[in-house]
């Protein structure tokens, strides 16, 4: 009987013991959705529109609509990137109320945006377009931009120079407190940009420069629109830069006659020229051009001997981007073998490197990536003149 | 006289590939031109293709007469250095003549953005960069030279000198701070070295300064000789110490200056050739070594290009690499196959 006695009391001791248990786990669980509720909620959420931004050509970033927040996500910021970056793009009212996981994210964006710094002037025209250059409030290498009204306001020293080259003055950010950098990595060490990272600045990766075809670089344009809140003005941008390519591309396509084309300079020993994968080789082949490497392939520019391309390109018409140099001079005093191209001694050379803005930046590295129409018309009007007659060129000027 | 027959031999061997070299050298390339077209291009009569003419005419021919004088003038000019500072690891380059170079370049390229000016004219002019390169390795050692009057030890010249190149390479780093990205470029270019580049008249010029080079070394070789021997010695032996080094040093410079300008600085070649003819010719009397040192730099820089040249392929390499990772390797093996060093 005793013995029975302690049998039950121990069995009830069990299940006493076993509902504690459940009851501790079912607290546990309670206290783990509870707690997580605001996130949770925020996940769950239907995508509104997965393709709001509707994007063509891009491949390196998306924007997703949450309708209290979107989310952008950078695929590819440099070549072979190890992961892709995803950052949160919320409006103040709405970032009050929900609450996301640092970790989880590579940066929390709140728009309004009324305090920008970017570094590359490839940004630039973007930011013009959209009628948001009021807000850019630094800039690193001042001297490189060359757009007119942004170069007014620099001069007007309401814009910060924030240092050269790759080193941004990391003082002089913290002072600005900009909302948003927009910076971008040749590959994923830079070191100041990580500091402004971790002093709270929103940091986010442009990466317009990997794009592989021309209509993909300007695309980007709608990621400036997502961040300024101004996603239809820049579809309707992206759309008429489109448009105006792809008529460009059309009338040359129904011409006969191909000019040869020759491109790059010889450095020391080695000729440095675009492979036929590149942007470069794409515009040139929209224009209706024999370029006489298209069917090179490869990552970067080709580094070929003197004598492979002088055999091959010794006639060619046109001789187009000579590298950086900026006269036929100065062409032939790199290299004598310069001279003894059909091209040089016809001055049909052409490059892009004497169109600058007022403090010497060289307008095509600022402007070309934003807009493709013009460089395809560029190369147009160069290589069949008859085409396009009243168009003046916006880049490309013979070398003197 | 039984030494000058014993090795009259080897040189006739010696000059015999060095001319086997050179047509080699010329007849390889990345476009592929049948041994018939390159013998007549050389001889001027018309070819299957205008374009190899030009190619062997203009572009093969000065590059091999480059890689020649490259090639003996930095040998030998190694080889002035190793005997005046008795130090095995001595080369052309350390009284800071590739470094003074640099600095001369780097002012030219880079600062023509911070100086404006004559300097942007200077650079844009065909022989900008070659005189900045001789002002810039002959103002370093000016300097140095100022200061081996007044210093008696040998070897503390040795210490100047690289104490003047470390400085002209920090003053460098500050000029590529401020350098634009296309400077910077167009600098580091330079400093890959090259053989490739020249044009005619500036060969002939590149040649005019060598020959100059070349004869002051060979009026210096009985001084050479004595100095082997130890400064106290060569002293007793009625040498003027400070006249001979002063025109070493001037043998020096002019050699390695010039070949610095216009090809750029080149690595390895000036160290390595001394201690190849050395091994091979088993003497350490420069009536024997300086012209051996000639011969063994100029094939040895013909076999470095041809490599460099990728035969029949479209690319090139640069220089640089080839010289180290040929020249490196053969004067390690001759090393250990005789275990040891003649000196």
């Amino acid at each position: 009987m005793n013995d029975y006695l302690k049998t039950l009391n121990n069995l009830t001791f069990e299940r006493i013991k076993n509902l504690k248990l459940r009851l501790a786990f079912l607290y546990l669980v309670l206290i783990f959705f509870t707690s997580c509720k605001n996130e949770v909620s925020n996940q769950s959420e239907e995508v509104i529109d997965k393709n709001f931004a509707h994007i063509k050509y891009a491949k390196g970033f998306s924007i997703k609509d949450y309708k209290t927040y979107k989310f952008l996500e950078i695929k590819n910021p440099w070549p072979k990137a190890e992961k892709s970056y995803r950052y949160v793009l919320i409006d103040k009212e709405n970032a009050i109320k929900s609450t996301f996981s640092k970790n989880e994210f590579d940066g929390i964006i709140i728009k309004p945006i009324k305090k920008i710094v970017v570094t590359s002037t490839t940004h630039i025209p973007a930011l013009e377009l959209l009628n948001t250059e009021e807000t850019l409030v630094g800039f690193p290498g001042t001297d490189y931009v060359s757009s007119k009204k942004t170069r007014h306001r620099i001069e007007n020293d309401l814009i910060r120079e924030l240092g050269k080259n790759d080193g941004i003055n990391t003082e002089v950010l913290l002072e600005l407190n900009p909302n948003l950098v927009v910076g971008f990595g040749i590959d994923g060490n830079n070191r100041s940009l990580e500091i402004i990272k971790k002093s709270g600045i929103p940091v986010i990766f442009n990466g317009d420069w990997v794009e592989s075809s021309p209509l993909a670089k300007a695309e980007w344009i709608k990621f400036f629109g997502v961040l300024f809140n101004k996603e239809k003005e820049a579809d309707s941008i992206f759309n008429t830069i489109e448009k105006n390519y792809l008529e460009a591309k059309q009338l040359a396509q129904n011409i006969k006659n191909k000019p040869t084309v020759l491109s790059g300079a010889m450095h020391n020993d080695v000729w440095y020229l675009p492979n036929g994968s590149s942007t470069e080789a794409q515009f040139l082949k929209d224009a209706n051009v024999s370029y006489l490497w298209q069917d090179s392939k490869g990552i970067g520019s080709l580094q070929l001997n003197f004598e492979s391309v002088f055999v091959k390109a010794k006639d060619a018409d046109i001789w187009l981007s000579p590298s950086n140099y900026n006269s036929l001079e100065s062409l032939k005093n790199g290299n004598s073998q310069h001279a003894m191209f059909k091209a040089f001694q016809n001055k049909n050379v052409y490059s892009f490197n004497n169109t600058n803005g007022e403090s010497g930046g060289v307008l095509y590295y600022e402007l070309g990536m934003t807009r493709p129409d013009l460089v395809l018309q560029d190369i147009i009007k160069v290589c069949h003149p008859e085409l396009l007659k009243n168009y003046s060129t916006h880049f490309f000027k013979p070398l003197k | 006289m039984d030494k000058k027959n014993t090795y009259t031999k080897p040189f006739l061997v010696l000059s015999l590939i060095l001319v086997i070299c050179f047509f080699t050298n010329i007849s390889l390339g990345s476009v592929y031109i049948p041994l018939k077209g390159v013998f007549n291009s050389l001889i001027g009569t018309a070819t299957e293709q205008e374009t190899w003419q030009h190619i062997i005419q203009n572009y093969r021919l000065p590059k091999a007469i480059t890689a020649i004088i490259v090639g003996s003038g930095l040998g030998i000019s190694g080889l002035l250095m190793q005997t005046l500072f008795r130090n095995p690891l001595a080369g052309p380059f350390v009284l800071g003549i590739s470094s003074g170079a640099s600095l001369g370049v780097a002012i030219v390229i880079l600062g023509s953005g911070i100086f404006g000016g004559i300097f942007a004219s200077l650079f844009i002019s065909k022989w900008g960069i070659v005189l900045a390169a001789s002002l810039g390795s002959f103002l370093v050692l000016l300097s140095v030279l100022m200061v081996s009057i007044k210093v008696r030890d040998t070897m503390a010249i040795l210490i100047i000198g690289l104490m003047f190149a470390s400085i002209t390479a920090a003053l460098v780093s500050v000029l590529s701070y401020f350098g634009s990205a296309q400077q910077l470029q167009q600098y580091i270019f330079w400093g890959f070295g090259s053989l490739g580049n020249l044009s005619w008249d500036e060969i002939f010029i590149f040649f005019l300064i060598f020959t100059v080079g070349i004869v002051i070394s060979i009026t210096s070789i009985k001084s050479l000789n004595t100095l082997l021997l130890g400064e106290n010695y060569a002293k007793s032996l009625g040498l003027n110490i400070k006249k001979s080094r002063l025109t070493i040093i001037i043998a020096t410079s002019l050699l390695a200056g010039t070949i610095t300008a216009f090809a750029g600085p080149i690595a390895f070649i000036g160290l390595a050739i001394p201690h190849l003819t050395r091994q091979v010719f088993n003497t350490s009397n420069h009536k024997i070594l300086l012209p051996a040192v000639f011969l063994f730099g100029a094939i040895i820089m013909l076999v470095c290009d041809s490599i460099a040249q990728l035969p029949n392929s479209d690319f090139t390499l640069p220089i640089n690499a080839i010289t180290s990772l040929v020249g490196a390797p053969v004067v390690i093996w001759l090393l250990v196959r005789k275990r040891k060093m003649i000196f």
